[in-house]
C-alpha cells in the first residue's frame, strides 16, 4: 500500500459514483436542510462587516460553537462515506485514521490553542501563516506556508466538491455537473456573504445533525449485525484478518496512519484556525473534553457501518460491494427507516459543505493576505478582496472537480500530509521552543512541500512508490521535523534575533 | 522539562525515521521496525503534549495523565504486537471484540479520553490560563514591544484609528533582517 490510501479513499466516490437514492422523503429533508443553511448564511452576512469578522469571526464565538465547528470541519464527508467504505475494505486498519482522536484535541489545546488565541489578541493574527510570519519575523516563511495551504486547499476543495456533487446527484438525480454547481453555489453563497461567521453557525447546525445521525445509525448497525459480539463472531469465521489489530494493513502502514493523523492534526489550518476566534479564552478549559466527546460520537457510524456491512456480506445477506463507498448508502436504504437515511444523506452533504466552507475561508486568506504580505504588498479593502478571492477559489475548484479528471484525485491526495509536514514543525514546535530559527522554519516548510509534491506525484503516475507501509505523508512529516531541529541547531546563533519580545511573552505564557 | 521534551521529540523522530528506512531494506521491513515505530510515535505524542503544557518549565500534576497515556500507548501497542491472533473457531471476545481489536479500540482509542481531556480541564487554571492571566500577558506583551511601529490592523475599517492594542502590524511581521 502506498502512502495515499486515506487520500484515495476520500476520492473513491468520484470515480465510482454513488447509488441513486431519489425518494420523496430524502429529497424533502435535503431541501429543508438547504433552506436552513441558506437562512443561516443570510443572517451571518448581516453580521459580517470587517475582514476580522470575515476571517476570524471577530474573535466572538462561544465554546459550543467552537466545539461543533471544529468537529464539523475535521470530519468531512469521509467520515460518513469514504471511512465506512475503508473499514469495509481493509478492516480494523482503517480505524487508525480516527484512533488518535482521544489525544489530538487536548494536544492541540496544550500546544496551540492558548498561544494562537493570545497571538490574535496581541498581534491581531488571522491565519497560521500570519503566526509563522510573526514568530520568525519572516515574510518568506509566511509566503511559503501560504503557498502550501493554497495548494492543499484547492486540492481538498476540488475533491470535496466532487463528492458533494455526487451526493446531491444521488439524492436529487440531477446529474453530476448540476450537483457540483448546486452544492458549490449554496456553499459559496453563504461563504462569500458571511465568511467564517456563516461557516461557524452552519457548522453548529451541521455538527448537531451529524452527531445525532451517527448515534442512531450505530444503533441500527448493532441491531442488523446481532450486536457487536455477533458481528465479530461472523467476521472472525469468514475473514479473521479483518478484525486483526491492523486489519488487512501491515503494522507500519496502520501505525503510519496513527502518526500522521495524530501529530498531523496540529497542522490542519481549517481546524486550528478556529482557535483565533474564541471570545473568552478561559472557556478553552472545556474545549478538549467537549470536542473529543463530539468526535467520538460522530465516528460511531464510521466503525459501525463498516463492520456491519462486512458481517452482512459474510452472512450472505448482502452481495460483495463492487464499490466500497456504497457501504453507507446500501446500509441506510436496507436497514434503517427512510427518515434516518434522509437525515444521514443531509448529514453527509452537511459535513462536506462545512469542510469546503472552512477551506474557502483559509484559501482566500492565503491568496489575498498571506502571499501578498510575503511579497511586500497589501490589498486595500481586505473584506471585499476576501469575498472576491473566495469566489475565485471556489469557481476554480469546481471547474477542476468537473473537468480535470484524474488530476483532481492527485490534488486530493496532497491535503492532510501537506498541511502536516509544512505546518507542524514551524507552528506547533516553533511556538513552544524559543531556540527555533527562521532558517529552520523555512527549511522544514520547504522539505515538507518538496517531498510531498514530488513523491505523491511519482506514486500517482506510477513512476516510483515507497515500499509497502511507508507513507509519503508520514515520511515527509518526520523528515520535516528532523530538518527543523537540525537547521535550527546549525543556525542557533540567530534564534534570539528572530524572536520579538512580545512573541516571547506569548510563548512563555 | 522543555529541554527534555525537545530531546525526546528529536529522539523519537529518529526512531520513526529508522523504522521507515528499514522498509527500504532488500528483505523488506524487519520484525523490530513496528516496535521502533511504536516507541517513537508514543514518545513523540506525549513529549509534544508536555512541551505545550510546560509552564515555567514545569508540568505539575500533568505528569500523571502524561505517564498514563505513555503506558497506554506503549503497553497497548506492545500487547497487540506480542499477543497471538484470535482463534476463529472459538473466539474469546472482550466487550464484543477479539482481544487485540479490543485493546486497539477500547484501550488505545478510548482510555486516553479519560485521562487527557480531563487532565486538561482539571489543571487548566494552574497550568494553562487562570483568571487575570490574559490581562497580565497582554500587558506584558504590550510593554515588551513598546517601541514597535504603529500600523493599521487587519479588519480595521478605513478611517478608524487603531487603539492601544492595535500597535503591531496586522501580519505580525516587521522585517526579514536581524533585530
Amino acid at each position: 500500500m502506498t502512502g495515499s490510501l486515506a487520500g484515495m479513499a476520500l476520492i473513491l466516490p468520484q470515480v465510482e459514483g454513488l447509488p441513486h437514492v431519489v425518494e420523496p422523503t430524502i429529497v424533502w429533508v435535503a431541501v429543508a436542510y438547504f433552506v436552513v443553511v441558506t437562512a443561516i448564511g443570510a443572517w451571518a452576512t448581516r453580521q459580517t462587516r470587517t475582514a476580522g469578522d470575515f476571517f476570524a469571526a471577530g474573535k466572538g464565538i462561544g465554546l459550543v460553537a467552537l466545539t461543533l465547528s471544529v468537529m464539523s470541519a475535521t470530519l468531512s464527508g469521509f467520515a460518513f462515506i469514504g471511512g465506512p467504505g475503508l473499514v469495509y475494505s481493509i478492516g480494523l486498519g482503517a480505524m487508525f485514521i480516527i484512533l488518535p482522536a482521544a489525544l489530538t484535541n487536548a494536544m492541540g489545546a496544550w500546544v496551540l490553542a492558548k498561544r494562537l488565541r493570545l497571538m490574535a489578541e496581541i498581534r491581531r493574527t488571522l491565519t497560521l501563516p500570519d503566526v509563522i510570519g510573526a514568530r520568525y519575523r519572516s515574510p518568506l516563511a509566511q509566503g511559503l506556508a501560504g503557498v502550501s495551504i493554497l495548494i492543499a486547499v484547492i486540492g481538498y476543495m476540488a475533491t470535496n466538491i466532487l463528492a458533494l456533487g455526487l451526493v446531491i446527484d444521488a439524492v436529487f438525480g440531477i446529474g453530476l455537473a448540476w450537483g457540483i454547481w448546486l452544492g458549490m453555489g449554496i456553499t459559496m453563497a453563504y461563504a462569500v456573504g458571511g465568511g467564517i461567521v456563516a461557516g461557524i453557525y452552519t457548522d453548529v447546525f451541521q455538527g448537531s445533525l451529524m452527531a445525532v445521525a451517527s448515534v442512531l445509525v450505530f444503533l441500527f448497525t448493532l441491531q442488523a449485525g446481532g450486536g457487536l459480539g455477533g458481528i465479530s463472531t461472523t467476521i472472525l469465521q469468514g475473514d479473521p484478518g479483518f478484525l486483526g489489530p491492523w486489519g488487512h494493513l501491515t503494522p507500519i502502514a496502520a501505525l503510519s496512519f496513527f502518526f500522521v493523523f495524530g501529530m498531523g492534526s496540529l497542522g490542519q489550518p481549517h481546524v486550528v484556525h478556529k482557535f483565533f476566534m474564541l471570545r473568552d479564552p478561559l472557556k478553552l478549559r472545556w474545549y478538549p473534553l467537549l470536542t473529543t466527546t463530539a468526535l467520538i460520537v460522530s465516528m460511531l457510524l464510521y466503525f459501525g457501518v463498516g463492520v456491519a456491512v462486512k458481517s452482512l456480506e459474510l452472512q450472505g445477506e448482502l452481495a460483495p460491494l463492487a464499490n466500497p463507498d456504497d457501504a453507507t448508502p446500501l446500509f441506510l436504504l436496507g436497514y434503517t427507516p427512510l427518515i434516518l437515511a434522509a437525515l444521514v444523506f443531509s448529514g453527509v452533504a452537511a459535513a462536506i459543505m462545512s469542510t469546503v466552507n472552512s477551506f474557502m475561508n483559509i484559501g482566500a486568506a492565503a491568496m489575498m493576505h498571506d502571499i501578498p504580505v510575503s511579497l511586500g504588498r497589501r490589498v486595500g479593502n481586505e473584506l471585499l478582496w476576501g469575498r472576491i478571492c473566495t469566489v475565485i477559489i471556489s469557481v476554480a475548484a469546481a471547474l477542476l472537480a468537473q473537468h480535470s479528471g484524474m488530476l483532481v484525485a492527485l490534488l486530493g491526495v496532497f491535503g492532510w500530509g501537506l498541511f502536516a509536514s509544512t505546518l507542524v514543525p514551524a507552528v506547533a514546535i516553533g511556538m513552544n521552543w524559543e531556540g527555533a530559527t527562521r532558517a529552520g522554519a523555512v527549511a522544514s516548510i520547504g522539505t515538507g512541500l518538496g517531498i510531498t509534491l514530488v513523491f505523491e506525484t511519482f506514486a500517482f503516475f506510477g513512476f516510483y512508490s515507497f515500499p509497502v507501509g511507508v507513507t509519503v505523508s508520514g515520511l515527509s512529516l518526520v523528515l520535516s521535523i528532523l530538518v527543523f531541529f537540525a537547521v535550527s541547531h546549525l543556525t542557533r546563533d540567530t534564534a534570539d534575533s528572530t524572536l520579538d519580545p512580545d512573541i516571547r511573552v506569548v510563548m512563555k505564557a | 522539562m522543555k529541554g527534555a521534551a525537545l530531546l525526546a521529540i528529536v529522539g523519537s523522530a529518529l526512531l520513526i525515521g529508522v523504522a521507515y528506512a528499514s522498509a527500504f531494506l532488500p528483505r523488506g521491513t524487519p520484525g523490530w521496525a513496528p516496535w521502533l515505530f511504536v516507541a517513537g510515535m508514543s514518545v513523540m505524542m506525549v513529549s509534544t503534549m508536555a512541551l505545550g503544557a510546560a509552564r515555567d518549565g514545569r508540568i505539575g500534576r500533568l505528569w500523571i495523565p502524561f505517564a498514563g497515556v505513555l503506558v497506554i500507548l506503549l503497553g497497548g501497542f506492545g500487547l497487540v504486537l506480542a499477543l497471538p491472533p484470535a482463534d476463529p473457531t472459538d473466539p474469546a471476545l472482550w466487550f464484543g471484540l477479539p482481544p487485540r481489536a479490543a485493546i486497539v479500540l477500547y484501550g488505545i482509542g478510548f482510555l486516553p479520553f479519560l485521562l487527557v481531556p480531563v487532565g486538561y480541564a482539571v489543571t487548566f487554571h494552574q497550568q494553562t490560563l487562570g483568571p487575570g492571566d490574559l490581562e497580565r500577558i497582554r500587558d506584558e506583551a504590550l510593554a515588551a514591544r513598546g517601541d514597535m511601529p504603529l500600523a493599521s490592523p487587519v479588519g480595521t475599517p478605513p478611517g478608524r484609528s487603531p487603539g492601544a492594542t492595535d500597535r503591531a502590524p496586522a501580519d505580525g511581521t516587521r522585517r526579514e533582517g536581524g533585530s
